[in-house]
């Protein structure tokens, strides 16, 4: 091919300077902002300042302990979830697949505002439809947004119904690239359907899996509006409040953006320390 | 006037050199034929002629002006690829006229462009159908269309017929044959099919690993290729190459003795100084240039391991040792021969029989593939 | 029958006790799944009243114009959807535009810092975005005086690159000769994008538009940040406004939300094959 740089960069150019000023350069300021105390006027240098408080700070320590909770929790259940809806979608036997299939994508187009307020009302504690039928069947009521441990599970039963058919249509994409004739095979050599799922289906949908689980961790890494809007600002007392909120709270009500940034770049620390992983598990086998 | 002239082109790819150094004239309203192996950098000679690749190095002329840096447009010339790269949105009609009316050509003249081109190829009942909807021959003919319409004064083909079946194939060579007689313009033409090269070509150009082989006329090559390569090339099924060594001379000829067949010798007269006894050679036969025993100048006896029977001829494959008769080399099975009988159709698996080979039919190479004359 | 060989019918058992077994499991999930949009619906057409009372109402009221009324007291809803429409396409528009440009020319030319461009969109694409927001939320609110206007909801969501790899993968997988074909009759690059290539590329530019509608229509946190004067509010962001006040209609709220997710909700039905493909396309790297 030819060398068309002029071509090529008047092609390039338009995004590469909105990518340039809105993303390239806020990941080197926010580095630079962190090392500074920004509650002054000006802002001054000051390495220790923020590093330093987020070190000794509970309120961070608290934030990233929910955090790392709820992904050890619910990122794998999501994932399994949604590997045995992706299974069963693609299954031959099923009928009326339409009608599954809208079932477990739909919450994709749901906005986490409008899924949040639903989930809200479900759960509340006199009224919820989800403590009327607890009740129906003689179970009692569980104030859900006022004790920590359901607080919790509110939060990660939320995120695992808006997420997991999202993970499932990527994983049902990946299942659908296997050839037929690989399983054509292993039932000519009476391998049983359960055990192609463990020896053919797993392995070779191993990377889709992994990528997944690398979304899925870093997405809820920076988990906000669910404890925003469905636990009440990360409620109760802190008992939800994750780092996505903590950086809001640090960064846009108490406009320490230095904090903030410090905050910031723990979690994009720990997408980073998740990628390497990734991409070790993925490595081409030697 | 468009002859096409190439003075040590050369086309590096970073530090990787894939075409080094080539000189080819190609006079006005001539059909040459760019043949080789794949990787032997032909289509990417053709791609320079176009302007779609860069030229590393030396000078490429169109029609007496140097088009180094000009545009693919701005050339005078017309490709037809490989995959046909036809529009799969729009109609043939479209197809035909995009780059016309792309680059703001009157209306009036494109229409009347691309009727002609739709007559030349008897497409005219095709123009309102997409490519999907065309069989493999009709795309190609669409393809050749667009490249009519824009009227060049040369024609580059990027190995045209590869996609189609065989007896296509024979077809559209005919069509492509009669179209460069009908236009009478200059035609580039690539491909790997030296059948294709040979029926098609005023002049072909074998190229091997980079470098320029042999040009010249399709039967020169057969008859005298200026190397092993292409006299390996050239011919189908290729020429057997038999190991040898010379064991002396006699008056201008050399005596060659080959080294597979139990001592069989032949006496091969050549034009320069034989070379000196003991020099390890190898002789070309083609598989047509075999005769019955006692024919030529030296018979050898093989065992027919398979023979597949064409009809007109069969060509007997003999890799297995055979026994040898008096005076006769015998092949000792190191080295398979592909022979062509006429009308033989007994001829199978076990057989033996011998065959005799004629001084001058057969070519004389050294070990590093350069002709012995 | 009695031709069949005994192991082809005990064959064709199996698969129906499997049948069985598979929508004995999948239907109970999928109502499961259901149940929160279904209940957001059938919150909606409640009086407020009705949603706060001890009885178990599963099946769906008459009273959702009641409840929007009450939500347009509350915000002016109307006037948020309006800004989220006309924010979504015009951003779906530039970002499918430029990255498309952008992805055409990383696919298509050999240029100088090509390999550089790709590594550095490659190697930050796993970074949190909570990284970049503190600096944009400054440059854009403190530097360029920008919030509270539609520029700032358009213009920085633009970085994303998600949409450059998508279109460089769909045009490498288109044969060059095509390109090179126009090239050779005198079309111009521009000329190739706009209409051999863009043509060419629709379903692929139908999924991530889709995609990109979506996130512009749903984003949150961004809006919330940079938009929070009333009036300058999207849909998602005014509706979140009422969440958690003391005194107000979470009928209205309902009906905000079934406003929000129906719209997209009939897109996904119709358009499920491009939504799945851009979905997809996110594991194709």
């Amino acid at each position: 091919m030819r060398h068309q740089n002029a071509t090529a960069y008047r092609f390039l150019a338009p995004y590469l300077l909105i990518f340039a000023i809105f993303w390239v350069w806020p990941i080197i300021d926010s580095f630079m902002i962190s090392f500074q105390a920004t509650r002054t006027v000006p802002w001054r240098f000051a390495p220790g300042f923020n590093w330093g408080r987020l070190i000794g700070d509970p309120a961070f320590f608290n934030a990233l302990k929910n955090t790392l909770l709820i992904l050890v929790i619910q990122v794998p259940v999501m994932i399994s979830l949604a590997i045995v809806m992706a299974v069963l979608l693609n299954s031959p036997l099923l009928k009326a697949r339409g009608l599954f299939r809208f079932a477990f994508f739909a919450p994709v187009v749901v906005g986490e505002v409008a899924y949040s307020a639903v989930f809200r009302l479900m759960f509340n504690l006199n009224f919820g439809i989800i403590n009327k039928l607890l009740n129906s069947v003689g179970l009692p009521s569980v104030d859900w947004f006022s004790n920590v441990t359901p607080a919790m599970a509110v939060i990660m039963i939320a995120v695992t119904w808006r997420w997991a058919g999202y993970n499932a249509i990527i994983l049902l994409a990946g299942l659908q690239s296997i050839p037929e004739d690989v399983y054509e095979a292993a039932t000519l050599d009476r391998v049983s359907k359960l055990k192609q799922f463990f020896y053919i289906t797993l392995p070779l949908l191993k990377p889709i899996i992994l990528f997944c689980a690398v979304l899925s961790i870093i997405g809820t890494m920076q988990l906000f509006t669910e404890p925003f809007l469905i636990t009440e600002r990360g409620g109760p007392g802190g008992g939800t409040e994750t780092l996505g909120l903590l950086l809001y709270r640090q960064g846009f009500r108490s406009l320490n953006f230095g904090y903030a940034s410090a905050i910031a770049y723990t979690m994009a620390g720990l997408a980073i320390a998740i990628s390497l992983v990734q991409i070790w598990l993925t490595r081409e086998p030697k | 006037m468009a002859a096409v002239t190439l003075k040590n082109v050369v086309k590096r790819f970073g530090v990787f050199e894939v075409v080094h150094g080539a000189d080819i004239d190609i006079n006005d309203g001539e059909f040459v034929v760019f043949v080789g192996p794949s990787g032997c950098g032909k289509s990417t000679l053709l791609r320079m002629i176009a302007g779609l690749e860069d030229i590393s190095g030396g000078e490429i002329a169109i029609g007496g002006k140097l088009v180094n840096d000009v545009e693919p447009a701005d050339r005078g010339i017309a490709m037809v690829f490989q995959s046909y790269a036809l529009y799969p949105h729009m109609t043939v009609e479209q197809n035909l006229s995009f780059g016309l009316r792309m680059t703001g050509n009157a209306k009036a003249d494109t229409d009347r462009r691309v009727k002609r081109a739709a007559e030349i190829l008897r497409i005219t009942e095709l123009m309102k159908r997409r490519p999907r909807q065309l069989s493999g021959g009709q795309r190609q003919r669409v393809a050749i269309g667009r490249a009519i319409v824009r009227e060049p004064q040369v024609f580059l083909f990027d190995e045209p017929l590869s996609n189609l079946d065989a007896e296509l194939r024979v077809q559209m060579r005919v069509e492509i044959s009669r179209l460069h007689k009908e236009l009478g313009v200059t035609m580039i033409y690539v491909t790997h099919d030296q059948t294709e090269a040979m029926t098609l070509a005023d002049r072909i150009v074998v190229l091997n690993g980079g470098d320029i082989e042999q040009i010249g006329a399709p039967l020169d090559l057969y008859d005298d290729p200026a190397n092993r390569f292409v006299a390996g090339f050239v011919g189908s099924p290729k020429m057997n190459f038999l190991a040898a060594k010379v064991v002396g001379a006699d008056g201008g000829a050399a005596i060659v003795e080959l080294a597979n067949h139990g001592g069989a010798r032949l006496r091969k007269p050549l034009a320069d100084v034989p070379p000196a006894a003991g020099t390890d050679v190898v002789l070309g036969v083609r598989p047509e240039h075999f005769f019955d025993a006692g024919q030529g100048d030296c018979d050898i006896a093989v065992k027919a391991d398979v023979a597949e029977h064409l009809g007109s001829v069969s060509y007997v494959y003999a890799n297995a040792g055979a026994n040898a008769g008096a005076n006769i080399g015998a092949n000792t099975g190191q080295e398979e021969l592909i022979i062509e009988r006429e009308a033989s159709r007994h001829r199978a698996n076990g057989d033996h029989l011998v065959v005799s080979i004629k001084a001058g039919r057969s070519l004389l190479f050294d070990t590093t593939g350069a002709r012995i004359r | 029958m009695s031709s069949h060989p005994p192991a082809r019918r005990s064959h064709s058992r199996a698969r129906l006790g499997r049948s069985i077994a598979l929508h004995l499991f999948l239907t109970p999930l999928a109502l499961i799944w259901l149940f929160p949009l279904w209940m957001m619906a059938v919150f909606s057409t409640m009086p407020d009243n009705g949603i706060f009372s001890p009885g178990i109402e599963m099946l769906p009221h008459g009273n959702f114009l009641a409840n929007f009324n009450n939500l347009q007291r509350d915000t002016n809803f109307v006037g948020a959807i309006g800004i989220s429409v006309s924010v979504a396409v015009t951003y779906t528009f530039l970002s499918v535009l430029l990255t498309s440009m952008a992805g055409w020319a990383l696919a298509r030319y050999q240029f100088f810092g090509k390999g550089m461009v790709v590594a550095i969109i490659l190697g930050t694409i796993t970074l949190p975005y909570a990284v970049v927001l503190i600096p944009q939320f400054i440059m854009v609110a403190r530097d360029f005086k920008l919030a509270n206007t539609w520029v700032a909801l358009i213009v920085p969501p633009l970085f994303n690159s998600l949409g450059v790899l998508f279109m460089r993968q769909s045009f490498s997988m288109m044969p060059g000769d095509l390109f090179d074909a126009a090239r050779v009759e005198g079309v111009k690059e521009w000329r190739i994008f706009l209409f051999v290539a863009l043509p060419l590329a629709r379903p692929m530019l139908a999924a991530l538009a889709i995609i990109l509608f979506l996130a512009s229509w749903n984003n949150y946190l961004w809006p919330l940040l940079i938009n929070s004067r009333p009036g300058s509010m999207t849909a998602p962001v005014a509706l979140g406004t009422l969440i958690g006040l003391t005194k107000v209609s979470w009928g209205g709220i309902m009906a905000g939300a079934v406003l929000l997710t129906a719209p997209m909700l009939v897109v996904f039905v119709l358009l499920q094959r491009h939504f799945v493909a851009g979905i997809a396309a996110g594991a194709i790297k």
